[in-house]
């Protein structure tokens, strides 16, 4: 007669991944505690967020109210974020459905009302059962109507962000991370002007290039891989130039884009990558795995020296920085940016700034995750890139990657996503603004690439 | 508005260790829903074993009830009382639960042990107070109380979970196949300093997939080295002994004075060393030794390397030992190789216990010793995984067995991660029966 869920350890595990790596206590399980909506009460009152579980015999059914269970027969109180999801025994996929609804507790019920005061979810504890509308059925994808259950079980939620929005993205992520991937891997280069896109990231030393490298390749592969050494040294851990290809999972077809990495730029002159070579990137001159010399750029001599017209030319330059540095960047570094930054307007490249490390990154994208935020917490640093590189503020990405952690988590991974969908949309834009020639040229190149 | 406990991971951790490997599950907070002893006590009943602990300025006061308890049923009571890290006791009753509380109408109710919710405070007699080892004040004042449910830490509904999770585990490993069948094993490579637990996780892989516990490989007890050779070891799958698809390789030990010599790192990065190289930590393996690898092939050469370190001793690393620990690291890197890391010995770990390895990356102190790893040697935090090793144990523990799967199977990841970006020339040509496979030596004789 242990008070223990009837949760299996996966179930568990999945359902405090779905909320966002909480804990779960369980504080009422009808089978030990009673059945009557007070034996409930009882122990569910005042107790902060919570999740209520029922169980069918192979389905789980539940309903999350964000802050404290109401109380008996209050008026009702405003709509709160509950959510409802459902999950068949032995299997971590999880269906939800994101209702704003209103709990109350009548005599004996606890009901969830919509906003046009329609019943949408319901259960009688005494009684053992539970209602479902149409509405929610549907979404749940299951049968709407009456139904008993075996037991019920109540869990405090702990850990989770008391905030409606957060919910909302929370529940809403699994799908638009979907719906992110498939257009990214449908993604072709604006009027087919070229068959690749050349992404170049550029930035201090441990600013997280490798590390976004490895977080887009990690989100198309679906488990962490590491192809990039990341790390931190007093110098650039990345020593060589690297093109590195995406591929839609294992054994996958290459995507049409390509991130390049680089050596860290360090403040000091004859450390880190030679601003000198960075024409010769742009040009596509540089050969992939080409060994960086802090003391002297690549030359025509070089071996490996790839001709312009057939390398592979860079088409968006993304300028990598900690976001937690930002505003006490040396004034070294920033002329060093800034040194940087004109040889890149010379060639004309789309540009974007990518700011790494964003500690609150579930909060930078709006609810329906279509924009950033206009409230982000790190406005001042915005503010800064934006007046040392001079970049408008819609190309100023924040992004946090996977580098505290390797849990897959689908918040993370649609920030990686849409960082990279805005890059592509920057090339886009800078290859339909090419003037005639220049197109001519650009597509001459693909050509020739394709031959190769 | 949060409803989270006020005690600490370690306070928290001492009472649980204390009352026997137990976790807490917090049912009541005072400060959050001020109600009667009656209704607290309606939250309390039919919970099983419970705790009430009280937080007066720095002291806690616990009161444990064993049983699983109702209304009508008189209950023993443990007092503790954790103090900085000392923790004493002592027992009263058989009582009803609800003679250790205090109502409005019996405030003068005599009692050796009685909390009064509304005054917050708690009156005990002399004696338990000399038992509790406390100052001689009767009423102690106190600022919140909490009540927790305590379940055992380990259950056999989370022993269930686990067991199916190593299978699950075992199995992804078993039928991994190298990147394209470029090789049919990958060979990882283990480096660290000396008494690491390289070759104790070398056992510890191979118990699992032997069914049972191993101690193939001699570990070392004292500080010196113990591994001298260079060991490559295959395991054989349990039921058809066939090879597994991945080879461990044991390396002696890095060490202030003595120990691995950096120059031999390259040389086994490339493949060059054969299997049972006796180790000189005077000079580096040459060409001119006798069974120097000329021309190794692409299964030959280290796919994937975990640098092994204690993490009793994450934080006593010396300078030299850091400095080296850097340059083997650039050294792996520079062979194309992306290092990770393997944290030992976490078990050993103050009030760590075994329940606890199952949920280990949430345990503050290993995030603090991961933290350290990531501080003083610069390895990011993502590559860094605790393993548990067998050291003394006989039976085969599911529990440690899937925290070293776990890794072993990201181990296996970055394998492949390894082999996909190989360049082209440096891929076997193994098609063309006696195609010379100079190309990959070209590569890897240091000048
Ligand atoms: N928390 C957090 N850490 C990050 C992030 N990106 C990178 N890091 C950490 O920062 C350190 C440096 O990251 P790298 O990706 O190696 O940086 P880099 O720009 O490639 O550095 P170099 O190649 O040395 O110039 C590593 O320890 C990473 O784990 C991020 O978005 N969030
Ligand atoms: N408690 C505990 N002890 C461990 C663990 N791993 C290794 N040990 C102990 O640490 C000591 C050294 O282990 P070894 O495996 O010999 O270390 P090594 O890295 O191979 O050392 P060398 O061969 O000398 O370089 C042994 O006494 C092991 O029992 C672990 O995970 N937990
Ligand atoms: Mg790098
Ligand atoms: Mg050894």
């Amino acid at each position: 007669m242990a008070v223990t869920t009837r949760l299996t350890w996966n179930e568990e595990k999945g359902l405090q991944r779905l909320l966002g790596n909480v804990s779960l206590s369980l504080l009422y399980k009808s089978s030990v505690h009673g059945c009557s909506i007070k034996d409930m009460l009882e122990r569910c009152t005042l107790q902060g967020s919570t999740v209520t579980v029922i169980y069918l015999d192979k389905i789980i059914i539940g309903a999350f109210i964000l802050g404290h269970y109401p109380q008996e027969d209050r008026d009702f109180e405003k709509q709160t974020s509950s959510f409802h999801f459902l999950f068949k025994k032995n299997t971590t996929e999880i269906t939800t459905a994101f209702l704003n609804t209103a709990p109350k507790i009548t005599s004996e019920e606890l009901t969830f009302y919509s906003s046009g005061y329609n019943k949408i979810f319901s259960l009688t504890p005494h009684k053992c059962h539970f209602f479902l509308a149409t509405l929610l059925a549907k979404i749940l994808k299951v049968r709407p109507g009456v139904f008993g259950y075996l037991e019920c079980e109540v869990f405090r939620v702990e850990g989770i962000k008391d905030d409606g929005g957060y919910i909302r993205r929370i529940t809403g992520a699994t799908e638009r991370r979907s719906t992110l991937l498939a257009e990214l891997r449908n993604y072709k280069p604006y009027a087919d002007l070229v068959s690749e896109i050349h992404i170049l990231l550029l930035g201090p030393v441990g600013s997280g290039k490798s590390s976004f490298i490895n977080s887009v390749k990690s989100v198309f592969r679906g488990h962490m891989t590491r192809q990039a050494a990341v790390g931190s040294d007093i110098t650039s851990i990345t020593e060589l130039y690297r093109i590195y290809s995406i591929k839609d999972g294992k054994d996958g077809t290459s995507l049409p884009f390509m991130l390049c990495d680089t050596m860290g730029l360090d403040e000091k002159e004859g450390v880190g990558l030679c601003v000198d070579d960075i024409p010769h990137i742009l040009k596509g001159c540089m050969p992939d795995r080409y060994h960086f010399n802090p003391q002297k750029p690549i030359t025509s001599r070089h071996p490996n020296f790839t001709s312009p017209s057939l390398g592979d030319r860079i088409h968006c330059v993304a300028y990598v920085l900690d976001i937690n540095c930002i505003n006490n960047l040396t004034s070294e570094m920033v002329v060093k940016l800034k040194q940087v930054k004109e040889e890149v307007l010379n060639s004309g490249v789309a540009q974007v700034a990518l700011l790494t490390k964003v500690e609150n990154y579930h909060e930078v994208l709006q609810d329906n995750f279509l924009n950033m935020k206009k409230s982000v917490t790190s406005q001042s640093q915005i503010m800064e890139v934006q007046k040392i590189l001079n970049i408008p503020i819609y190309n100023i990405l924040l992004v946090d990657n996977y580098a505290s952690d390797w849990e897959p988590d689908p918040l993370k991974d649609i920030l990686i996503l849409s960082v990279l969908k805005q890059m592509l949309q920057a090339v886009d834009d800078y290859l339909e603004d090419l003037p005639p020639q220049r197109t001519d040229e650009v597509a001459r190149v693909s050509q020739l690439s394709i031959c190769d | 508005m949060a409803v989270t406990t006020r005690l600490t991971w370690m306070q928290e951790k001492k009472l649980q260790n204390y009352l026997g490997e137990k976790q807490f599950s917090l049912l009541y907070k005072a400060s959050v829903r001020a109600i009667s002893a009656k209704d607290l006590l309606q939250t309390c009943y039919n919970q099983g074993p419970t705790i009430t602990v009280i937080y007066s300025f720095d002291r806690i006061l616990g009161a444990y009830i064993q049983e699983n308890y109702h209304e009508n049923k008189p209950v023993r009571i443990t007092l503790l009382v954790l103090e900085g890290t000392e923790i004493s006791r002592c027992e009263i009753g058989p009582r009803l639960p609800h003679c250790f509380y205090c109502s409005w109408y019996d405030r003068n109710k005599i009692s050796n042990f009685l909390i009064d919710l509304s005054e917050k405070t708690v009156k005990m007699s002399l004696g338990t107070i000399k038992e509790l080892k406390l100052p001689e004040n009767q009423k102690i004042s106190f600022q919140e109380c909490e009540v927790f449910r305590c379940e055992d830490l380990l259950d056999t509904r989370k022993m269930k979970g686990v067991t199916e999770l190593r299978e699950s585990l075992l199995s992804a490993i078993r039928t991994y196949k190298p990147y394209r069948d470029l090789v049919h094993q990958v060979r990882i490579l283990l480096l660290g300093p000396t008494g690491a637990g390289k070759s104790s996780f070398f056992n510890s892989v191979k118990s699992v997939f032997r069914g049972c516990v191993t101690h193939q490989v001699l570990v070392g007890s004292g500080t010196t080295g113990t591994s001298e050779q260079y060991r490559t070891y295959s395991v054989k799958a349990e039921n058809d002994g066939s090879p597994l698809p991945f080879m461990l390789c044991d390396s002696m030990g890095l060490s202030e004075e003595g120990g691995l010599c950096m120059d031999d790192i390259h040389h086994i990065l490339k493949g060059h060393v054969p299997d049972r190289y006796q180790f000189d930590c005077m000079k580096p393996i040459t060409q001119t030794n006798s069974n120097y690898i000329k021309f190794p092939l692409l299964k030959d050469r280290i796919h994937c390397v975990a640098f092994v370190f204690d993490a009793n001793s994450i934080e006593n690393l010396s300078n030299e030992m850091v400095t080296k620990i850097r340059r083997a690291r650039r050294e792996t890197i520079k062979c194309g190789v992306v290092p990770l890391v393997l944290l030992t010995c976490v078990d050993s770990m103050d009030l760590i216990r075994r329940g606890d390895i199952i949920d280990i990356y949430r345990c503050t102190p290993v995030k603090l010793k991961m933290e350290a790893v990531h501080r003083e040697l610069g390895f990011a935090l993502s590559d860094i995984f605790v393993v548990c090793n067998y050291t003394s144990e006989w039976a085969l523990d599911p529990i440690k067995d899937v925290l070293n799967l776990s890794a072993l199977r990201q181990l296996l990841w970055v394998a492949d991660d390894f082999l996909e970006d190989l360049p082209p020339e440096e891929i076997d040509l193994k098609w063309i029966p006696f195609a010379r496979p100079v190309r990959l030596s070209e590569f890897s004789v240091t000048p």
